[in-house]
């Protein structure tokens, strides 16, 4: 029960994953069922931020993305893929597993644990950007949310961290958030106690400020399909 | 009226017997004076010990600035000077080389004064904590000296300010709490905090408050007081005894392990003056029975034993405490560098009065009961040598019963805490009723015996001998060597289970999130042998067809199947796993994808060989066959999974790679620079100085809890010697009578040694078992650490306990063997 | 030849820092088949004698001859064939082991022997001194004569050449002692053995073949 051993395990894979992952994520049946609705496939790849930490499945925000999308008339599905203490490099490790899932448009929400890890913001930047070219050359819709690091860190490392996002989407000409978290990092009320993870009503936050672009991405999508 | 001449006689008169009780009592009293006084020095440096490594006595915890409510009460509570405080702001940065040319994330600890509280901050320079960080410096952990090469008084740019290093710290009191770092340590003063311009809305800052609680009795009050004041689920409030950490954990045991030997020791004390007692009694039975028929009550002698009784048990208690003392002095002397420093081996004066008390109520209770049933004794039945029927009243299950509640007090009172010590009666209670059980049926056994040789049956007859103390020597023994073994197979697996986890070649460098992609080049980076953890995160949806409901499972208790696991893949076997079912890691004749499982989840949802689990791995549903389940032999630092896949079915999931190796110090900054330049994703954690923590006090722990066990078992081991030889006259009379019907001095060396083989071996075979059963009990529920039955140390320990009792047997009758029968012939006849 | 021969037997014994002679230069000659009564007041070294005769207690000066070899300083071990086969003992108070049955207690001397026979000569014994009713009792749930009748034929069933008898009925009430006396008699009579018997009783003291009376120590031969 209170294996100390156990616990140290978890311990340090906790530590690897730096947001250990959520102790009640369901599986929801829309995830299984990988068809996609009329419309397309939306896959939202990132750290826990998208997976949802320590809230149930149909908090995050890719379900609550997906619920607010029925309500204004889209019908597309909302895949979560997102992996708790997951850095950009895992990201790009895995964005051809992740390419199975034959998304129409990506959200890509990554980053943040490399800033809390302190890595040089130069690769998290490669990074990125070859996660981004890989997409593109998919045909992929790609928006990538821009992400602030932690004002703990200095103002070398955060504002260095900070001009990642805008680079790459103007680079690569991808739909850009400019802030993921806006409005939600640093307020309690709509963290946890760690003081990092959204709750529910951040992510309704999340989702109501992200939307916008989301729909930007769904035009440009339902653009090409009219293209093809 | 006491008669003190009377008194005196009974004494002098038999002396051999009235010395050995003394000594009986004696050596009951200098164990529980050595046990207890060393138990209790040893438990409050175990309680500094673990102040010591959270620096404090109340530790409160948020990661926001504190609540006003909190901030209130804390301010109201210094201000009666009823808590001293500090607080701690503890972050990660990232900091720079004056010239800007390295940086370098650290692991930032923003002190005020006071920190810490209990324990130090050792320096290399061995200056003072206090007096070397003020406003303007800082002291460093040695790395980031070499990793940003530079040395003592440059200057790191850390926020907004510029800050001189101004010491190396080598080892921090309260690392252990916690264990894993990112970056190297840097203590910053908090008169610096403001110019550092780090901590802001936004920021990402671990909020501590410790405090030193003027009055230790007043803890648990205060603790509670700021636990309402806090927000719930944010500001955690704990004191160094809640404070879950490893060592806790540890700590906890080892406490429990000592009052368990205080217990234990109480037991074979009690069994040790029982036996004197009852060797003085049965000499004196004639003398009682000759008093009676020249007229005296039966409370005239109850009084006036009772008195002899007591004044031989009170000058038994004085010369154990004196033994007790002097034995806390030659142990001083001899173990001075071996014992912790703090433990002193001092016995403190309410411990001797107690202990005074303890032998004196402990004599006058053991002696009231069978005088009482001595004083309806017919004296014709004792001049016949007749079997006693002993006549048991309601008086008789009174004292018996007394008797009973009087050790169960002194069992609370050794463990102080009602649930533990209600264990500890039941089962020594039990201990002791299985024991009388198990030896009636050995016994009946043995009396069914038909053995075709003389010797042997000279011997069997031996143990059934009428008035003979058989059964309850062998009750006795049994509890006491049960007592023994399980002290030390207890012993035996808290060290392997805790100590052990910390081998010297434990791995002190973690290194993190390497990239499938850098697998190949990271092992050359390394440049040594490694194992790699692939490392693939995912979920359980279903566990033989049922869904697993998340929420539900999230109520469970302890671990839940509702979680993320993180799940590995390799054909083979750790070193420290082994397969309780099944025959290998898989099954070569299953077509069917498959996992194995730890034993430890299995138990969750009773899960076994051929069950079905369903994963979600990435999105991808993944239906898998329980091919074997795992344990693992030995805690350890070493990674362990719960679930692990055969290569080719998670190869292609996404995975990062772990690894833990083993470096020496000094390689650790040149190896840590490579890797994080040539892989700047990947993490390298250090623990080296948190294993070195954890090692040192472990090794302290280890030896004090070897010395008690040694301890206990010699003591244990000489009270059963005074009880056996306690019992010695009835069997000389026996070598007399073989004597004069012409046997030699072999037969009847034959014939003691099998008889003693009997009951050693009995005895020792019947407690192998009972403390078996206990210590597994008390490993699984109490400690709740794996159980291992040291199988070979326990036969030998079997082997030692019988040749112990031949060998006593042996020199206890070796007089009777070479002198002449007559001489022992008269003693008894004028008996 | 003489059974037994002592020669200027002397025991002393120390108690604290006084010396107590018990028996002082003590010389007597015991022919085979001779019936001797041992005689003297208490104290005055009877019992002493006989373990000194016997081999149970070695003396402070003097020798001990048993079938003319000499036993004084015999290993205890090599006395044990001769108290196993030549000798009998039959005691004052007994002194049967108490954890075997009367049955046992007889057959044992003949089972430390490998006597085939133990058993049926056992029983026999007891049949014969009127006991085989009571073969499966314990010492302690005999009477007293019962007792002394099982020791007595412990102390026969080897044989023995000489059997010493130590005031055999000093624990008994007149009636038992009576028959105890007449079963040694008969056995005596029977078997030729020599027989040395402390008593007190008159009436078989004048049975006896010889007579001899201990005076603190010494052997009055005006008796």
């Amino acid at each position: 029960m209170n294996k100390p051993a156990a616990r140290f395990a978890v311990t340090v894979l906790v530590l690897m994953a730096l947001f250990p992952a959520g102790c009640q994520q369901d599986a929801g049946p829309e995830i299984e069922d990988h068809r996609p609705l009329d419309d397309g496939t939306i896959v939202a790849i990132g750290d826990s931020l998208t997976e949802g930490y320590e809230v149930a499945p149909e908090e995050a925000y890719p379900a609550e993305l997906e619920r607010k999308l029925r309500r204004q008339g889209y019908s597309y599905r909302v895949i979560n893929a997102g992996i708790s203490g997951e850095t950009s490099s895992g990201v790009l490790s895995r964005i051809q597993w992740t390419l199975k899932l034959k998304p129409d448009i990506v959200i890509l929400v990554t980053g943040a644990n490399d800033g809390l890890r302190g890595i040089d913001p130069q690769l998290t930047a490669t990074n990125i950007d070859a996660i981004v070219r890989q997409l593109k050359a998919r045909n992929i819709t790609v928006i990538v949310g821009g992400m602030q690091m932690v004002r703990n860190l200095g103002k070398d490392y955060t504002g260095a961290f900070a001009r990642i996002y805008p680079a790459v989407a103007q680079k690569r000409g991808v739909i850009l958030i400019p802030f993921f978290l806006a409005g939600v990092a640093g307020n309690p009320q709509l963290n946890q106690a760690d003081g990092i993870h959204p709750t529910a009503e951040g992510y309704r936050v999340i989702v109501a400020n992200i939307f916008p672009y989301v729909v930007e991405a769904l035009k440009e999508h339902q653009a090409k399909i009219k293209k093809n | 009226m006491l008669h003190v001449h009377f008194i005196l006689r009974q004494i002098s008169r038999s002396r051999k017997q009235a010395a050995i009780f003394v000594l009986g009592a004696a050596l009951a009293i200098v164990t529980l004076v050595g046990v207890n006084g060393f138990a209790t020095s040893i438990h409050r440096a175990l309680l500094k010990d673990a102040r010591t490594l959270h620096g404090a006595d109340i530790i409160i915890r948020s990661n926001h600035e504190f609540s006003r409510a909190l901030s209130n009460a804390l301010a109201r509570l210094a201000q009666t000077g009823a808590v001293a405080g500090a607080r701690i702001w503890e972050f990660y940065s990232v900091v720079r080389t004056e010239d800007d040319q390295a940086s370098l994330l650290a692991h930032l600890k923003v002190v005020e004064p006071g920190y810490p509280f209990f324990g130090k901050v050792k320096l290399r320079s061995r200056r003072d904590f206090a007096r070397v960080l003020i406003g303007g410096q800082i002291v460093v952990a040695p790395e980031v000296l070499s990793r940003l090469r530079l040395k003592l008084g440059d200057r790191l740019h850390v926020g907004g300010a510029r800050l001189t290093i101004a010491d190396v710290v080598l080892q921090e009191p309260d690392r252990p709490t916690n264990f894993f770092s990112l970056g190297p340590r840097i203590f910053i003063a908090a008169a610096d905090l403001q110019r550092l311009d780090l901590v802001h809305k936004g920021s990402r800052v671990r909020y501590i408050h410790l405090l030193k609680v003027d009055n230790p009795r007043h803890l648990n009050r205060l603790a509670h007081e700021l636990e309402a004041a806090a927000e719930p689920g944010v500001e955690r409030v704990t004191t160094f005894k809640t404070a879950e950490s490893r060592l806790k954990r540890f700590f906890d045991n080892f406490l429990f392990f000592l009052s368990l030997i205080g217990i234990f020791t109480l037991l074979l004390a009690g069994i040790g003056i029982q036996s004197a007692l009852n060797a003085f009694l049965r000499e004196k039975e004639q003398t009682i029975a000759i008093m009676k028929t020249v007229g005296a009550t039966g409370s005239f002698f109850t009084r006036h034993y009772v008195v002899v009784l007591v004044a031989l048990g009170l000058s038994g208690t004085i010369i154990g405490l004196l033994g007790g003392y002097l034995l806390q002095v030659i142990m001083g002397l001899l173990l001075g560098d071996f014992l912790p420093e703090n433990v002193k081996l001092i016995i403190t004066g309410p411990e001797i009065l107690r202990s005074l008390g303890l032998g004196v109520v402990v004599v006058a209770m053991f002696s009231f009961l069978p005088l009482y049933r001595l004083r309806d004794l017919k004296p014709i039945s004792i001049f016949r040598k007749e079997l006693v029927p002993p006549p048991k009243g309601l008086v008789y299950y009174l004292i018996a019963a007394a008797l009973f509640l009087f050790f169960t007090g002194l069992v609370f009172w050794q463990v102080r805490a009602i649930r533990p010590g209600l264990y500890f009666v039941l089962g020594v209670t039990l201990l002791i009723l299985v024991t009388a059980v198990l030896a009636e049926f050995v016994l009946r056994l043995l009396k069914r015996l038909r053995l075709p040789s003389l010797v042997l049956r000279q011997a069997l007859k031996g143990l059934f001998r009428p008035r003979n103390a058989t059964r309850s020597i062998l009750i006795a023994l049994t509890a006491s060597l049960a007592a023994i073994f399980s002290i030390y197979l207890l012993e035996c697996n808290l060290d392997a289970a805790f100590i052990k986890s910390y081998p010297p070649d434990a791995p002190n460098l973690f290194f993190l999130d390497i990239q499938p992609s850098q697998h190949l080049e990271f092992t050359q980076a390394l440049g040594m042998d490694a194992e790699y953890y692939p490392i693939v995160q995912g979920k359980i949806l279903a566990v033989k067809g049922e869904r697993i409901d998340a929420r539900r499972e999230r109520q469970r208790r302890g671990d839940n199947l509702g979680r993320t696991f993180y799940l590995t893949y390799r054909n083979h076997l750790l070193q420290d796993e082994v397969i309780v079912q099944g025959q290998q890691l898989f099954r070569p004749d299953w077509d069917e994808r498959q996992v194995s499982v730890m034993d430890t989840v299995a138990e969750i949802k009773d899960m076994g060989i051929g069950d079905r689990i369903t994963f979600k791995i990435q999105g991808i549903a993944l239906e898998v066959r329980i091919a074997s389940i795992r344990t693992r032999t030995r805690e350890s630092l070493r990674p362990f999974f719960y679930f692990v896949f055969p290569e080719d079915t998670l190869r292609e999931a996404p995975q990062t790679i772990f690894t833990a190796v083993r470096v020496a110090t000094p390689a650790i900054p040149a190896l840590q620079t490579t890797i994080t330049k040539k892989f700047p994703n990947i993490s390298v954690i250090d623990v080296t100085a948190t294993i070195a923590t954890f090692a040192r006090i472990l090794k302290r722990l280890s030896r004090v809890i070897r010395f008690f066990t040694l301890f206990s078992i010699v003591a244990g081991v000489l009270i059963i010697l005074s009880s056996i030889s306690a019992t010695r006259w009835a069997r000389i009379r026996e070598a007399v009578y073989y004597k004069i019907l012409g046997a030699k001095a072999a037969f009847v060396k034959k014939v003691f040694a099998l008889e003693n083989l009997f009951l050693g071996a009995t005895s020792a075979v019947l407690a192998l078992l009972l403390s078996q059963t206990g210590s597994w009990l008390i490993c699984r529920s109490v400690f709740h650490i794996p159980y291992r039955p040291f199988v070979y140390a326990s036969l030998l320990l079997v082997l030692a306990t019988v040749l112990l009792v031949l060998l006593v047997g042996l020199i206890t009758s070796l007089a009777i063997l070479r002198g002449k029968p007559d001489s022992f012939l008269r003693e008894q006849t004028q008996e | 030849m003489n059974m037994i021969e002592a020669r200027q037997m002397t025991k002393t014994y120390t108690i604290g820092d006084r010396q107590i002679c018990v028996l002082d230069k003590v010389s007597l000659a015991v022919p085979a088949g001779e019936f001797l009564v041992v005689k003297g007041s208490s104290g005055s070294g009877k019992t002493t004698l006989l373990s000194l005769l016997s081999g149970l207690d070695k003396p402070t000066a003097g020798r001990v001859f048993l079938e003319d070899q000499d036993i004084t300083d015999t290993k205890e071990d090599d006395l044990a064939p001769l108290r196993n086969g030549l000798i009998g003992f039959v005691f004052q108070s007994f002194h049967l082991v108490p954890s075997l049955t009367a049955l046992e207690n007889v057959m044992f001397p003949a089972e430390l022997a490998h006597d085939p026979h133990a058993r049926e000569k056992a029983h026999h014994l007891l049949k014969r001194v009127g006991l085989q009713g009571r073969a499966d009792n314990f010492p302690h749930q005999l009477s007293g004569g019962e007792k002394q009748r099982a020791a007595m034929c412990r102390a026969l069933i080897n044989h023995p050449k000489i059997i010493f008898a130590d005031e055999p009925t000093g624990n008994l009430d007149s009636a038992n002692g009576r028959a105890v006396l007449e079963l040694l008699l008969e056995f005596h009579r029977e078997r030729q053995t020599t027989l040395v018997l402390v008593t007190h009783n008159e009436e078989i003291a004048k049975v006896a073949d010889r007579m001899v009376v201990l005076l603190d120590g010494r052997m009055d031969h005006g008796g």
